[in-house]
């Protein structure tokens, strides 16, 4: 019952932090209509530089700042070079990312090294919950991701940059009519993409170990939480991360976490057939 | 015949005379190392060549081609470590996986397009995978299964086998070239043309009468047949077979071959292939973070050339032929689907 209890919280919690990467992912998917291969190795980068942050200064918080800050730096720069030229071709731009994941892997293998490593969490006390001790960084990570979640929404509701990514994704011609600087909105989209997956590693590398293979497991899972969700449906999106990784929490206190891994994946492949509009009936594009 | 079709004609006989000849003029003219590279590109361009019948002339997107490639590769190991079965047995026995686990996976996956098509496919691919490293008695999950080769064909006296590597290159040619030649002809036939009316516009192509479901099942099948071959050869060329080749990275590079190499071209996965594998082979041996100049490449290439290096050769010999003839080009627009 107690490891029950602990794979499911575990599972809960990863999945707030998949949802945030998701999140990005479905952003990017939704308004460019591009199938970011490299989203998984955003995710990583996260890591990477939560990593050299407390190594450079000693201090861990200062990840929270650094790896989305860069991160949407390096994302506004990827898709004003890379991604603009192959824009609205979806099969180039699969290429394309997929070199991207091959360039960003294996700067991480030369900056950072081959080996895995892992970062010590800063709050390493635990605290009695439903009867078990648990962890408190983890509970921590989930109120900064959830923290991360909501902002995200609000901005994409209530900001006028937000209201114009919106505005852009529903319909591009019209909001160029208007206005709407459509280019400038497609890189800051890409950069706020690669800031949530930078900023969900921050949070996820204490949990997770540092490698520069580190994104090649999560890309499947952001992806199935996308289409689970429904194509352009955000907040379906996140409820999807959430439940898959929740689901898998439970299988894996019967069984070991590849045949966890197995039973979402074919929980997955039902879902697309029996509704491939996604669980949630929403917003289609 | 426009100058465009003789100099291709030409190319085409310049070629088949290389790959004739590579035995004996490569490791004269480089090392002996190098025919294996020449048979290892060979076998992934039969896997590229999956990935471009599908979406090149289908417009499906597959992003699970590896897992028909890892049926192929694990009958023939299996068959071999397992069953003890001679070649030709294990060869048919990994076309055959290949092609039902193809026939029975293209059953659900061919009624989603485009996204979903390419999600669903490398889903069934990873469901796959996850399996074959969990089975580990039976796969050799990670690590592998190593097995020693039976001979292809035994006569009286003589035995022929894949240890002699000139006959382990000549049937790979062989068995590569035929399914090339096969993939030329159907292309070519009738249903080659409902393939790309689909492609253009699968609405149109279904009134007037084609059955979609069943032509994209077909053109699935068919691609995992490509892909079994492929795998089944690749075992027995490396006498090995991992769970490895059946993630999902084995078959994104398939399509980034095929994609660089030219779409909906039949030399392109090839073109595409030989290209990244080459620069895999000189530079991994100067320099270890090869993937880097891997990645710049895909990049360059799709952005100079959407079209693939086909498109940009042939764009070049269309301007070459423009006053010839009033032909129209024999290359069809690729449309993105």
């Amino acid at each position: 019952m107690d490891t029950l209890l602990l794979l499911a919280l575990n599972g809960l919690i990863w999945g707030l932090i998949i949802a945030l990467i998701a999140l990005g992912l479905s952003v990017i998917f939704g308004l460019l209509d591009i199938i970011n291969i490299a989203h998984g190795d955003f995710f990583m980068v996260g890591t990477v530089i939560a990593w050299f942050t407390l190594e450079a200064t000693g201090n861990f918080w200062l990840g929270f700042i650094a790896a989305p800050l860069i991160g949407f730096i390096l994302g506004a720069l990827i898709q004003r070079v890379v991604i603009q030229p192959v824009r609205g071709v979806a099969a180039l731009s699969i290429v394309a990312t997929f070199g991207l994941s091959l360039i960003l892997q294996e700067s991480v293998r030369i900056i950072f090294g081959p080996t895995p490593r892992r970062i010590l969490a800063p709050i390493t006390s635990t605290v009695p919950l439903f009867g078990i001790e648990y962890d408190v960084y983890r509970l921590f990570a989930a109120l900064l991701s959830i923290a991360a979640l909501v902002g995200f929404f609000l901005f994409l509701q209530y900001t006028k940059i937000g209201t114009w990514m919106r505005a852009v994704r529903h319909d591009r011609d019209t909001a160029i009519a208007m206005g709407i600087p459509a280019q400038r909105i497609y890189i800051l989209t890409f950069g706020i993409g690669f800031a949530l997956a930078a900023f969900g590693g921050a949070v996820a590398a204490p949990i997770a170990t540092v490698d520069f293979r580190g994104g090649v497991d999560i890309l499947p899972f952001c992806f199935m939480a996308v289409i689970i969700g429904g194509l352009g449906n955000l907040p379906g999106t996140a409820a999807a991360a959430v439940m898959l990784a929740f689901f898998e929490g439970i299988i894996q206190s019967v069984a070991d976490p590849t045949v966890a891994r197995i039973a979402s994946l074919a929980l997955m492949s039902a879902v697309m057939l029996i509704r491939p509009q996604g669980l949630f009936k929403g917003h289609v594009r | 015949m426009s100058s465009r079709a003789s100099i291709e004609r030409v190319l085409f006989v310049l070629f088949a005379i290389f790959m004739m000849s590579v035995p004996w003029s490569v490791p004269a003219l480089v090392s002996s190392f190098w025919v294996s590279v020449i048979t290892e590109i060979l076998i992934w361009s039969l896997f590229a060549a999956s990935v471009n019948l599908l979406f090149g002339y289908v417009g499906l997107l597959s992003f699970g081609q590896a897992l028909y490639f890892g049926f192929g590769m694990y009958g023939v190991s299996i068959g071999i470590d397992q069953l003890h079965l001679g070649f030709w047995p294990v060869f048919a026995l990994g076309i055959v996986a290949a092609m039902t686990m193809a026939l029975v996976s293209g059953v659900f996956a061919v009624r989603l397009t485009w996204h979903y098509f390419a999600i669903i496919t490398v889903v069934f691919s990873l469901i796959f995978y996850f399996l074959a490293v969990r089975l580990k008695p039976l796969t050799g999950g990670d690590d592998g299964i190593n097995f020693s080769m039976p001979p292809t064909f035994t006569f009286d006296h003589s035995v022929w086998s894949f240890t002699d590597p000139t006959f382990q290159y000549f049937f790979i040619l062989l068995t590569v070239s035929l399914c090339f030649y096969l993939m030329h002809r159907v292309i070519h036939s009738p249903l080659g043309k409902a393939f790309v009316a689909i492609r253009d516009n699968d609405v149109r192509a279904s009134l007037i009468g084609l059955n979609v479901y069943l032509i994209r099942l077909v053109a699935f099948v068919m691609a995992g047949f490509l892909a079994g071959v492929a795998g089944a050869l690749f075992a027995f060329f490396g006498r090995y077979a991992s769970a490895a080749y059946m993630f999902y990275q084995v078959s994104g590079e398939g399509v980034v071959w095929a994609i660089v190499g030219g779409a909906g071209t039949l030399f392109g996965p090839i073109i595409g292939t030989t290209l990244f594998i080459i620069i895999r082979e000189v530079v991994s041996t100067h320099w270890e973070h090869h993937a880097l100049i891997v990645g710049v490449m895909a990049i360059l290439v799709v952005i100079l050339a959407p079209r693939g290096l086909v498109g940009l050769w042939s764009d070049r010999l269309d301007r070459l032929d423009k006053d010839a003839a009033e032909l129209p080009s024999t290359q069809p627009e690729r449309v993105p689907p």
